[in-house]
């Protein structure tokens, strides 16, 4: 046995809890998960089906752990863990799986495929196969952590200038990013990018929130390699941002696997030991527009509106209700996707696929039945609170001829805002510019 | 006959042994603690998960495979009927001629469904592709099963191969893939605690319950 199949091993044996055991056992291949998973919907095979997936962990598990298999190896198709075999689940769980707990949802058993998934792609990162791209993102983040004044002072340079941008949107000259306040009851963590800084920073400010930006970004690749060691140092950099400024909350950026991973795997990670809560943008906006803090206009989107549940923020985050209620608030059409919310189509971009470009084919191909389903519902606008989402319907846009326009849910809430001027570079300048051409605004 | 009534009821001790190894091995395994603030029910998940979560309306997979799950079904009542009627067997003679009647008819469609389930295996491309000689095995062993059964309840002559074939049946039980009649709890367990958490499951919770 080679050391990086030992390590491989040694891994999968770390992570048998008992729900690991329970998804290795319960499955009875029965094979009703196929149409659950958006690969199979788009190349209908065998090795398409979640419980093949899956079997392919399970034969290794049964080598080591079924008295029946050891004796009768052919009986179970149960075999030995090899470098071909490690080759093949590697390259089955980051790249024909996006972790999306569909054929969970469906299974009659409820087996959690996407958990043997994360086994699988944890004995990868751990024995050094894992796609070196998501390896060096995570510990690019994680050195960023250790020493953030390296490019802090840029950092704060370019949010003095989205400052500019901000009061000229607004017209408000009171309008501030602040960073690293102390005792702010929010600290709002975005993605990289002014996109994801400066329409909540409009909300914020509208809504007159006692807020401070956070100097990390939400995205978190650890989680992605199934790595809780990476997941967790890169998540530390919030958390301790969080403890230091003494803030009530933290609230997460539009983003599936980040707003999943601090709200649900965080507290685990350090055994719940922090004061805050941890909400996503969505909520916040949902609760603005309730209160009264914002105020949208009920007709400023007239164009037919569609909603993409983000995998990590509707099945596997909760995050169901919240969008749908912004989104009546401000549009006229809203029209809803079959299926959608806890049923929702995965759009073949989660689990870090969107990163992996040797993987880019394998996943447009994937993404078919989502595009299917955006063209069904005749919508001009596709709103995705997740931006690996939003890149992925994005491309699929391209290929498929869609023909529509993505957006963040954020955006949009600041487009019904009716300020003196849109946000620039989003799809949301694009569109009241649109307006402007003649689109009938309301 | 005793002595083949014997042997069925060693098949059924070893078949609960092995069953309840299964149940400590599992249980000793680590059953990680979530810290995460609840945001939905869990107990209502837990329920969903055992009641509502299992109907063949519930779930796309078993609306688009309506027939297949509602083979399953019938299948597994015709393996539960079975089981109680071989446990019972020594009184059947005290039973009401309905209820054998009843017995009869379940066992009967059971054993169809059972075989149906089986000539599926090796006629449906997915299914063959997906199983495994365990698979085609245990079907085949519990349609006999279940089988010899319903035929015991009408015909004394097929009484020892029923407690032969029971035997076989339970000592299997824990050895292959049956069970997964064990992790059915296990997992449904699992799935409606972390649905039920973050409020996914049970469906149709209203905004004003999700932000609370």
């Amino acid at each position: 046995m080679t050391e990086t199949i030992e390590i491989a091993l040694k891994t999968l044996e770390a992570q048998l809890n008992q729900p690991l055991e329970t998804a290795l056992e319960a499955c009875a291949r029965c094979g009703i998960c196929a149409e659950a998973c958006h690969y199979y919907r788009a190349e209908p095979k065998v090795e398409h089906i979640p419980a093949h997936r899956a079997e392919q962990l399970r034969s290794v598990y049964r080598h080591e752990h079924d008295f029946l298999s050891r004796l009768f190896p052919v009986w179970t198709r149960s075999k030995r863990l090899d470098e071909p075999t490690l080759t093949n689940l590697t390259e089955i769980a980051f790249s024909q799986c996006t972790l999306c707990r569909r054929c969970t949802v469906n299974c009659p058993l409820g087996v959690d495929t996407p958990l043997m998934m994360r086994a699988i792609r944890a004995m990868a990162t751990a024995s050094g196969a894992a796609p070196e791209i998501l390896v060096m993102l995570a510990d690019a983040a994680i050195e960023k952590g250790k020493d953030p004044s390296f490019y802090k002072e840029m950092f704060l340079e370019q949010i003095a200038d989205m400052e500019k941008q901000l009061r000229d949107i607004t017209g408000d000259e009171e309008a501030s990013i602040p960073v690293e306040k102390r005792g702010a009851k929010i600290l709002y963590v975005p993605l990289a990018g002014a996109h994801t800084i400066l329409p909540p920073a409009v909300v914020f400010n509208a809504a007159k929130e006692d807020w401070t930006l956070s100097i990390f970004e939400a995205s978190n690749y650890g989680v992605f390699l199934a790595d809780v060691n990476r997941a967790k140092q890169v998540a530390r950099r919030i958390v301790d941002e969080a403890n230091r400024l003494g803030v009530k909350e933290i609230v997460i950026s539009e983003c599936g696997h980040a707003y999943a991973s601090y709200r649900w795997d965080v507290p685990n990670w350090f055994a719940g030991q922090f004061d805050f809560k941890v909400r996503s943008l969505i909520e916040v906006l949902a609760e603005y527009i309730q209160d009264g803090k914002i105020k949208v206009d009920p007709a400023a989107i007239p164009e037919a509106v569609t909603y993409h549940d983000s995998c990590n923020l509707a099945r596997n985050g909760g995050l169901i209700e919240e969008p749908r209620y912004v989104l009546k608030k401000i549009a006229a059409d809203f029209r809803e996707m079959t299926p959608n919310k806890a049923e929702a189509l995965c759009c073949g971009g989660g689990g870090g696929l969107v990163a992996l470009a040797e993987y880019a084919e394998r996943r447009i191909a994937a993404g078919r039945p989502k595009a299917d389903q955006i063209k069904n519902t005749g919508a001009r606008l596709v709103v995705a609170a997740c931006e690996n989402c939003r890149l992925q319907i994005g491309d699929l846009n391209e290929h498929y001829n869609l023909n529509v326009q993505i957006t963040a849910l954020t955006d949009l809430v600041v487009r019904a805002m009716r300020l003196p001027k849109p946000l620039p570079g989003t799809e949301a300048e694009h569109l009241f510019e649109g307006e402007k051409a003649g689109i009938p605004a309301p | 006959m005793l002595i083949f009534q014997l042997l069925a009821l060693t098949g059924l001790s070893m078949g609960l042994f092995g069953i309840y190894r299964r149940y400590a091995q599992t249980k000793r395994r680590l059953l990680p603690t979530d810290k995460s603030p609840v945001k939905g029910n869990i107990s209502h998940g837990i329920t969903y998960a055992f009641t509502t979560g299992m109907m063949p309306w519930a779930k796309e997979s078993t609306r688009i495979h309506m027939i297949a799950y509602l083979r399953g079904i019938g299948f597994h009542i015709g393996i539960f009927t079975a089981i109680g009627a071989v446990i019972l067997s020594p009184f059947w003679g005290f039973l009401p001629p309905l209820l054998s009647r009843i017995s009869v008819w379940i066992l009967t469609l059971g054993a169809i469904l059972g075989a149906a389930g089986g000539l599926m295996r090796i006629v449906e491309h997915n299914l063959r592709g997906l199983s495994l000689p365990d698979d085609h095995f245990a079907v085949w062993l519990t349609t006999l099963f279940i089988a010899l059964t319903g035929l015991g309840l009408v015909k004394e002559a097929f009484l020892v191969p029923m407690y032969i074939v029971a035997a076989v049946t339970f000592v299997y039980i824990p050895l292959g893939k049956i069970r997964h009649c064990l992790y059915f709890f296990f997992s449904r367990m699992f799935f409606g605690k972390f649905f039920g958490r973050r409020a996914v499951f049970p469906h149709g919770i209203s905004y004003r319950e999700a932000v609370k």
